[in-house]
C-alpha cells in the first residue's frame, strides 16, 4: 500500500466503523436518524463525501446536509427518479426501507445523528427529568440559571468527519488530517520528520520506558523494508517492558501507595497485588471498559471464591478503592467518623478525578463554582460507595486452591488431633482421671522421666506440624456490606458532623438526574452500587471516560495533553486544543472495544508523533501547538534511574512480585520515627532488600506516604495521597548532585567502565567509542572524540562513563 | 413531590449562610475587594496562580505588600507539650487536683466537636507539677520548665487559644504544616517559597531540620501539589550537611575536569538543538550544584563562631541532646543570615517526642532542658545581630496536652485548646491573646484556628493570602483553605 493511499482507505474503514454506533439508538427519532446517517454513509458518501464531491454535493456532515434539508427533492427526487441515467445511487434504486427511512428523516428535520445515547446503554434510568438542556425541570439548570451548560465536555462525544487537506503525502493516518487540517488554516506547517536514529530511541523510551541500544538503533537504520517503522511499533507495544512503563501513568492517577500514611505509615504487604495488575493489564491490552469494572466492583462479578485468575484479578483491582491514605489510629481518638468521611470523599474525588476528569472536590462543601455540578452531585457520587467495607479476610486464592489449603490444614489437624490424644493419655494415665485444663502444671510434676520425654517429643511434633500449616492470601480487598450500608447525606461545608439532605447513588445532575436503577451484583450481601457505578463510567454513555483516557495517553507521548488538564475537564480547566481530534481518538477508544493499544498504535504510526523536536514551541507558537510537536522532555525519575541501569547492564528483569526496598541511610529514614518504633508484626520499620536485588525497575521500587525515596524524590516524584494527572518536571541543582555524586549514577559508571575495559584490544579510542555506544547509543563524532581523549590522559574511564551519564543528551528525550 | 437533593439543600436557612460564607462573603468587604480587585488584573480566571518561571523557580519575588518579616524560622516541638505545665497558668487547676472536670466545663467542651478530648482521659484532673512564676515588663507567667525562655516574655506573643482539627498527630500536624488534616498537601515553607523565592540561590530557599521528623514523617513538610522546585532540602547538622553534596574520592580530585569535559559536550549538543532552555537551565544546575558544595558546608562550619556564641546557645553543655538542639538552632540563624527564606527545625530527639500519655515529667523534664537554652538563645542572637525585626520565629505544636490525667500521672492529647508563641518580624512583643477555660481545657476566648496562623504568618511577609494559590485537579488550593475563612491576626502584627 502506497503511503499516498493510506489516508483515504483509512477513512473509509474510519466511516465504516462509526455506523455501528449509530444503530445504538434507543427511541425511534434517535434510530431514524441513526438509520439514515449510516444509509447516506453507505450509499452514497463514497461520490458525495471528502474524497470526491460530485455535483459540488456532499452527504457526510450536519454541515453538508444542511443543503439538503432547504432542497429536499435533491435527494429525494433522485433516489426514486424513474430516468436510470438521473437515479441515485447509479444504477442501482434503494431497497423500498431504505427510501422510506430517508423520506421520513428528511420530513423530520433531518437531523444529524446522535451516536451517544444518555439513555440507551443503561437505560435504566426511573425517573423522568430530562439532561440541562431538554428539560427546565432538570436541577442543575434550575441551580445555574440554565448558564454552564455550554462546557465542552457536556457534549456527546461524536465522531467528527475527517478533514480533506492538501499535502495528503503528510498524512499517515486521520490524526495527521486533524492536525494538519487546522495548520492548514494557520498557515503553519508540519514539522520534518526526525532522523531514524532519533524516532526509534523516541519510540523505545516513550513505549517502554527504556532507551534503545546501540545495535537496535543500527539495525532499524539499516532496514530497508517498508514496513520496518510498524513492525518496530508492534514489537515494542509487545514487549512487558510496555506495561512496566505505563503502568506508571497509572498509579500516579490512582495515588498508589504501598503503606497507609498517617503517623504509623503501616507497609501494606500485599498493594503490590495492584500494581502487577495494572501491569498485566495494560501489557494485554484488557479492554479499558472492564479495567475499570475491575477496579471499581471487581468483587461484584461474580460470587464465592474466585475460580479463575480473571476473577481473582477482579479482587485484586478492588485494591483501587483502598490505595488512598488511612489514619488507622483514628479509632483510638473516637475519629473513626473522620476517617470514615475522608474515605469517602477520597472515593469520590479519586473516582472523579480519575475516570471522569471531573472535579468533585469543588463541590464537597458547595455547589461547584463554575461547573454544572452541585454539592448534592458530590454526594450522590459518593452514595455509591456507602456500602464499602474494608474486606481484610477475604482470601484471594483460587477457589481450587482454597481447597486444597483446606484439606492440606485439616489433614494436619487431624494429626495433632492424634498426637494431642496421646499426650492427654498419658496425662490421665499419671493422673488417673480424666485431666482439665488447670491440671497442666500438677501433671508435668507427676510425670516420670519417660513419659516426659514421651509429652516432649509428641509437642515437638505438634509445633513442627502446626509449622507446616498453610495460611490463605488476604488481599487489599474492598467488598459491600448491604446489610449495614449507611445512609449518605449531604455534608453541610463538607462537614461530617453537619449532615443535610439525605441523598441516593446518582450521577452528574446536569445529564443523569435521576436515580439509576441499580445493576444487580452477582453475589448476595452486596447492593450492586459500585458495579451500577463502574458500567456507567466504562460505558459510551457518558461524554468523559473515553475523552479522559485517550488524553492521558496523548499527553505521556506529546508532554502535553490535547486537554492540557488531564484530571479537569470543567470550565476551570483547559479547553482542548484540537476537540475533533480528541473526539476521533475516544470514539476510536469506544468502537475498538476500548483497546488502548488500538489508541497507542494510532499515535505511533501518525506523521505527527514522527515530526523533529522543536524549540520553544509554547513561546513562539502558543500552547495549542505545544499539543502537536514533540519536544525534550527531562526523563522521569522512573526513565532516568532505569536508564542508567539498563545501558550500564546491572538492570534486573523482576516482573512482579513483592517491592524491593532500598537501602537507605538511618537519618532519611528517621523522617518518620515510627521506624524508630517498629512493632511486632513489622509493618512500621524499613526491610531493606538484599542488595543484589535492588537493580530493579523503579516501578517496584517501595513507595511509602511518610519515607519517600531521596534519589526519585529529588526527581520529582508525585505527592500520592490524591490524583496525579500529571507530573512536574523541574530542573534543580540537587539533582545535579544526585547525578554527579550520588551512589547510583556512580555504580552505573563502574560498571560500564568495568565492561569496557574488559574488551579485548581495548585502546582508547575503542573504549571512547564503546562507552558513547553504550550511554548514548551512537557513536561519538570528532571533536568530541578528542575532547574525550584529552580527558582520558589524566582522568579515569570510571569518570568518563560517569560524564557521559551526566550529560543532556542521555538526561533528555528528544 | 421531593425536591431534587441538588436544589433543596438551598432552602435551609442554614445551608444558605453557609454557602455564602464558603463563597467568601463571610469576611470583609475590603479583603474581598481587594481580592477582587488583583484577581480582575490577571489574566482572565483561568490562571491565578502565581507565574514561575521554571528555568529559574527560586526568583526573589516582590511581596504583595511591604512585608513585616523577611524570613521564618519555624521552631516545631513535636508531639505536643503541655500549655498548662508551660506557658497557661491556671490556679483553679491547681486546687482540683484529683477532682473530677467542672461540670459546667465537661458540658460546654461536650458541646463543641472537641468533645472527643475526654476520649482515652481519666475523670479526674491532674494539677500541674510545675511551679509558676511571672516575668519580664508583661508579668508572664511561665512554669520553671523554661526558665531560659522565661527571659524573653517580653520579646514573644503569646497565643493561648489555639485549636487543631484533630485530636491525633498525625493529621493534627498535617494539618498545621499544610491546612489540611488529610496529609498530602504543601507544607508552609514551600507555600513561602513559592511566594517569595528566595534571596540566596547558592542555599535551598526551604530548609528542614530534624534527628527524627515529625509524626506523620515527610508528608508534613512536603511541596504536595506545589512544583518540585519547592521541596524542602533536608540538612544535617553533623557530618555531610546535604545527601550526596560531595564527590566519591574516586572521582573527587577530578571533579572540576569532570564538570567542563561534560559541559563541553552540553555545548556541541545544545548547538544541534538551538532553542531549548531545558538545556540550559541543566547546564546552569551544574555549575550552581558545584558552587552548593562550598556554600553548603560554609554554612555548616561553627569554628566561624565565637566562644560566646557557642555557649549562648548550649553547644558547649555536656548532655548530647541539648548540644544536637543547640547545633540546630545555631544552623537556623546562619542560614537565615545568608539569606535562606524559610527554616523548619524540630525538636524530636527520638520515637516519641513531647507525647507524655505517661508521667509527665519524665517526658517533659528533659525535653525542657535539651530546647530551653537553644531557643532562648536563638532569641538573643537574632536581637543581638538585628535580625529579629526581619525573621519571624515561632514555638509550637501539633496540639497541647489535657489537664485531665492519663494512665499513671501522664496527659493526653488535647486540640480544643493550648499555646503557641511568636516573635520578631512584625509581631508585637509583649502581646497576649486568647484563653482557655478555668483548667485549661479549651479555647473559650477568642479561639484561634490554624489557617488563622498561617494568614498571619503570610501577612507579616508581605503575602495577600488569600491570592496565594495553586491550581490542583481545578480547585484553587490554599494553605489558609478554600473556604475563605480564614482570618489572620491583624491585632498581633506592628503596623
Amino acid at each position: 500500500m502506497s503511503k499516498n493511499n493510506i489516508p483515504y482507505s483509512l477513512v473509509c474503514i474510519w466511516l465504516w466503523s462509526a455506523i455501528a454506533t449509530s444503530l445504538t439508538a434507543a427511541d425511534d427519532q434517535d434510530v431514524l436518524n441513526g438509520q439514515a446517517v449510516s444509509l447516506l454513509r453507505r450509499e452514497c458518501v463514497s461520490c458525495h463525501g471528502p474524497d470526491k464531491q460530485e455535483a459540488e454535493l456532499r452527504l457526510d456532515s450536519r454541515e453538508a446536509i444542511r443543503a439538503v434539508v432547504q432542497k429536499p427533492s435533491l435527494l429525494l427526487e433522485r433516489i426514486e427518479h424513474q430516468d436510470e441515467s438521473l437515479l441515485m445511487p447509479p444504477k442501482r434504486r434503494l431497497a423500498e426501507k431504505d427510501i422510506a427511512v430517508l423520506k421520513t428523516w428528511i420530513q423530520s428535520g433531518a437531523r444529524w445523528q446522535v451516536p451517544v445515547q444518555w439513555k440507551s446503554v443503561t437505560g435504566q434510568h426511573s425517573g423522568t427529568i430530562g439532561d440541562a438542556w431538554s428539560d427546565p425541570k432538570n436541577p442543575i439548570r434550575t441551580l445555574f440559571r440554565g448558564e454552564r451548560l455550554d462546557l465542552w465536555s457536556l457534549k456527546p462525544i461524536r465522531r467528527p468527519t475527517i478533514p480533506l487537506v492538501n499535502d495528503t503525502g503528510w498524512c499517515r493516518n486521520p490524526i495527521d488530517c486533524f492536525v494538519l487540517a487546522k495548520w492548514g488554516s494557520e498557515g503553519r506547517t508540519p514539522a520534518e520528520e526526525s532522523p531514524e536514529s532519533v524516532l526509534i530511541r523516541r519510540l523505545s523510551m516513550d513505549v517502554t520506558g527504556l532507551p534503545a541500544d546501540f545495535t537496535h538503533v543500527q539495525r532499524f537504520v539499516q532496514d530497508s523494508s517498508p514496513d520496518k517503522w510498524d513492525r518496530l511499533v508492534e514489537q515494542k507495544l509487545s514487549s512487558p517492558s510496555f506495561g512496566v512503563h505505563w503502568a506508571r501513568m497509572w498509579l500516579d492517577v490512582v495515588r498508589y501507595s504501598d503503606s497507609n500514611g498517617f503517623d504509623w505509615d503501616e507497609f501494606r504487604p500485599n498493594t503490590w497485588r495492584y500494581r502487577d495488575f495494572v501491569v498485566n493489564a495494560f501489557n494485554r491490552d484488557e479492554p479499558f471498559d472492564r479495567f475499570v469494572e475491575k477496579q471499581l466492583a471487581g468483587d461484584e462479578r461474580f460470587d464465592g471464591a474466585p475460580r479463575d485468575w480473571d476473577e481473582q484479578e477482579s479482587l485484586v483491582a478492588t485494591s483501587f478503592l483502598r490505595l488512598g491514605p488511612r489514619d488507622n489510629a483514628a479509632s483510638l481518638f473516637n475519629e473513626q467518623d473522620r476517617a470514615r468521611a475522608e474515605l469517602m470523599s477520597d472515593l469520590t474525588e479519586t473516582t472523579a478525578s480519575a475516570f471522569l476528569g471531573l472535579t468533585m472536590s469543588c463541590c464537597r462543601c458547595h455547589d461547584h463554582k463554575t461547573d454544572p455540578l452541585s454539592q448534592a452531585d458530590h454526594y450522590r457520587l459518593s452514595a455509591f460507595f456507602a456500602a464499602s467495607h474494608y474486606a481484610d479476610d477475604v482470601p484471594i486464592d483460587l477457589l481450587e486452591e482454597q481447597s486444597s489449603i483446606r484439606e492440606h490444614n485439616q489433614k494436619l489437624d487431624d494429626e495433632i488431633e492424634a498426637i494431642q490424644k496421646s499426650i492427654d493419655e498419658i496425662a490421665k494415665t499419671v493422673l488417673q482421671r480424666k485431666p482439665t485444663k488447670e491440671d497442666a502444671k500438677k501433671v508435668k510434676e507427676l510425670m516420670n522421666a519417660e513419659q516426659r520425654e514421651q509429652v516432649h517429643q509428641a509437642e515437638k511434633k505438634i509445633s513442627a506440624i502446626r509449622q507446616a500449616k498453610r495460611s490463605f492470601i488476604n488481599g487489599l480487598v474492598m467488598n459491600d456490606k448491604a446489610d449495614s450500608v449507611q445512609p449518605t447525606h449531604v455534608l453541610m461545608g463538607g462537614d461530617h458532623k453537619a449532615p443535610r439532605e439525605l441523598v441516593e447513588p446518582g450521577f452528574p445532575s446536569v445529564l443523569f438526574p435521576n436515580p439509576p436503577i441499580l445493576t444487580r451484583p452477582m453475589k448476595p450481601n452486596s447492593t450492586g452500587r459500585r458495579l451500577t457505578l463502574a458500567r456507567w463510567i466504562a460505558s459510551a454513555d457518558n461524554p468523559w471516560t473515553a475523552r479522559v483516557m485517550v488524553n492521558r495517553i496523548w499527553q505521556n507521548y506529546f508532554g502535553n495533553g490535547i486537554v492540557a488538564t488531564p484530571n479537569d475537564l470543567g470550565v476551570t480547566g483547559a479547553l482542548p486544543t484540537h476537540p475533533e481530534l480528541l473526539d476521533f481518538l475516544a470514539t476510536e477508544l469506544i468502537e475498538s472495544g476500548w483497546s488502548l493499544k488500538h489508541i497507542h498504535r494510532l499515535i505511533l504510526s501518525s506523521g505527527t508523533y514522527r515530526q523533529k523536536a522543536l524549540a520553544d514551541v509554547v513561546m513562539t507558537e502558543g500552547r495549542d501547538h505545544a499539543t502537536l510537536r514533540t519536544h525534550l522532555r527531562r526523563k522521569s525519575a522512573e526513565q532516568l534511574r532505569d536508564s542508567m541501569l539498563h545501558v550500564s547492564g546491572l538492570l534486573q528483569h523482576k516482573l512482579g512480585g513483592p517491592p524491593v526496598w532500598p537501602e537507605l541511610d538511618g537519618a532519611t529514614l528517621a523522617a518518620n520515627p515510627a521506624v524508630l518504633d517498629d512493632n511486632e508484626t513489622k509493618t512500621k520499620g524499613w526491610y531493606p532488600s538484599h542488595v543484589s536485588q535492588q537493580s530493579v525497575r523503579s516501578l517496584y521500587l517501595i513507595q511509602k506516604r511518610t519515607i519517600r525515596i531521596p534519589w526519585l524524590e529529588t526527581f520529582d516524584l508525585p505527592e500520592n495521597a490524591v490524583s496525579c494527572g500529571k507530573r512536574e518536571c523541574s530542573l534543580v541543582a540537587p539533582q545535579s548532585l544526585a547525578m554527579m555524586n550520588g551512589s547510583l549514577s556512580l555504580q552505573a559508571a563502574r560498571q560500564i567502565a568495568e565492561t569496557v575495559a574488559k574488551e579485548p584490544q581495548g585502546t582508547m579510542h575503542q573504549q571512547i567509542e564503546e562507552v558513547f555506544r553504550r550511554v548514548l547509543s551512537r557513536s561519538p563524532m570528532e571533536n568530541e572524540l578528542n575532547s574525550c581523549r584529552t580527558f582520558l590522559e589524566s582522568r579515569t574511564l570510571v569518570e568518563l562513563c560517569l560524564v557521559l551519564l551526566n550529560t543532556n543528551e542521555f538526561a533528555f528525550v528528544e | 413531590m421531593a425536591q431534587h437533593p441538588s436544589l433543596s439543600v438551598h432552602q435551609h436557612p442554614a445551608g444558605r449562610r453557609q454557602f455564602l460564607r464558603s463563597l467568601g462573603l463571610g469576611f470583609g468587604l475590603t479583603a474581598l475587594e481587594a481580592l477582587g480587585s488583583s484577581r480582575l488584573q490577571a489574566d482572565g480566571p483561568r490562571k491565578r496562580t502565581r507565574t514561575i518561571d521554571p528555568l529559574n523557580p527560586f526568583a526573589s519575588r516582590v511581596p504583595d505588600f511591604a512585608p513585616r518579616a523577611k524570613s521564618v524560622i519555624f521552631l516545631f516541638m513535636v508531639g505536643g507539650p503541655s500549655q498548662i505545665d508551660t506557658f497557661d497558668y491556671k490556679p483553679v487547676l491547681q486546687s482540683l487536683d484529683g477532682k473530677p472536670v467542672p461540670d459546667s466545663i465537661r458540658k460546654a467542651v461536650e458541646a463543641t466537636k472537641h468533645a472527643n478530648v475526654f476520649h482515652g482521659c481519666k475523670p479526674e484532673l491532674m494539677a500541674s507539677p510545675y511551679q509558676f512564676a511571672q516575668y519580664g515588663q508583661s508579668g508572664t507567667w511561665v512554669s520553671s520548665l523554661f526558665p531560659k525562655m522565661a527571659e524573653h516574655v517580653d520579646d514573644i506573643a503569646l497565643i493561648y487559644s489555639m485549636q487543631a482539627d484533630s485530636n491525633n498527630h498525625a493529621p493534627a500536624s498535617y494539618q498545621l504544616h499544610t491546612g489540611d488534616v488529610r496529609g498530602g498537601k504543601a507544607s508552609l515553607g514551600s507555600w513561602v517559597t513559592y511566594g517569595l523565592g528566595t534571596e540566596n540561590t547558592d542555599l535551598p530557599g526551604y530548609v528542614v531540620l530534624f534527628d527524627a521528623g515529625p509524626l506523620g514523617g515527610n508528608a508534613n513538610y512536603n511541596n504536595g501539589f506545589l512544583p518540585p522546585a519547592f521541596q524542602p532540602t533536608r540538612l544535617r547538622d553533623r557530618g555531610l550537611p546535604v545527601l550526596d553534596l560531595l564527590p566519591s574520592t574516586e572521582t573527587a580530585s577530578g571533579q572540576r575536569q569532570s564538570i567542563d569535559l561534560m559541559q563541553k559536550l552540553n555545548q556541541m549538543h545544545r548547538a544541534e538543538h538551538p532553542g531549548f532552555t531545558e538545556l540550559d537551565a541543566r547546564i546552569a544546575n551544574y555549575e550552581l550544584a558545584y558552587r552548593m558544595q562550598s556554600a553548603a558546608l560554609n554554612v555548616g562550619n561553627f569554628e566561624e563562631e565565637s566562644k560566646h556564641t557557642h555557649q549562648l546557645y548550649g553547644l558547649d553543655e555536656s548532655d548530647p541532646r541539648t548540644q544536637s538542639f543547640a547545633r540546630k538552632c545555631l544552623l537556623a540563624r546562619r542560614l537565615i543570615e545568608r539569606g535562606v527564606r524559610f527554616v523548619q527545625l524540630y525538636d524530636m530527639p527520638d520515637k516519641d517526642g513531647w507525647d507524655a500519655h505517661e508521667k509527665l515529667t519524665n517526658n517533659h523534664d528533659p525535653r525542657a532542658r535539651w530546647t530551653d537554652k537553644g531557643v532562648a538563645g536563638l532569641l538573643t542572637d537574632l536581637k543581638q545581630r538585628g535580625l529579629l525585626d526581619s525573621t519571624l520565629v515561632i514555638w509550637a505544636s501539633e496540639f497541647g496536652r489535657t489537664p485531665m490525667m492519663q494512665g499513671t500521672m501522664g496527659r493526653q492529647h488535647n486540640a480544643a485548646g493550648f499555646t503557641i508563641w511568636m516573635a520578631g518580624g512584625g509581631v508585637k512583643p509583649g502581646l497576649r491573646i486568647g484563653g482557655t477555660d478555668e483548667i485549661g481545657l479549651m479555647a473559650t476566648e477568642r479561639p484561634v484556628q490554624f489557617r488563622d496562623l498561617h494568614a498571619t504568618i503570610l501577612t507579616a511577609l508581605g503575602i495577600q493570602f488569600e491570592n496565594l494559590s495553586f491550581e490542583v485537579n481545578g480547585r484553587d488550593e490554599r494553605i489558609t483553605g478554600v473556604a475563605g475563612t480564614a482570618n489572620p491576626l491583624l491585632d498581633l502584627l506592628v503596623t
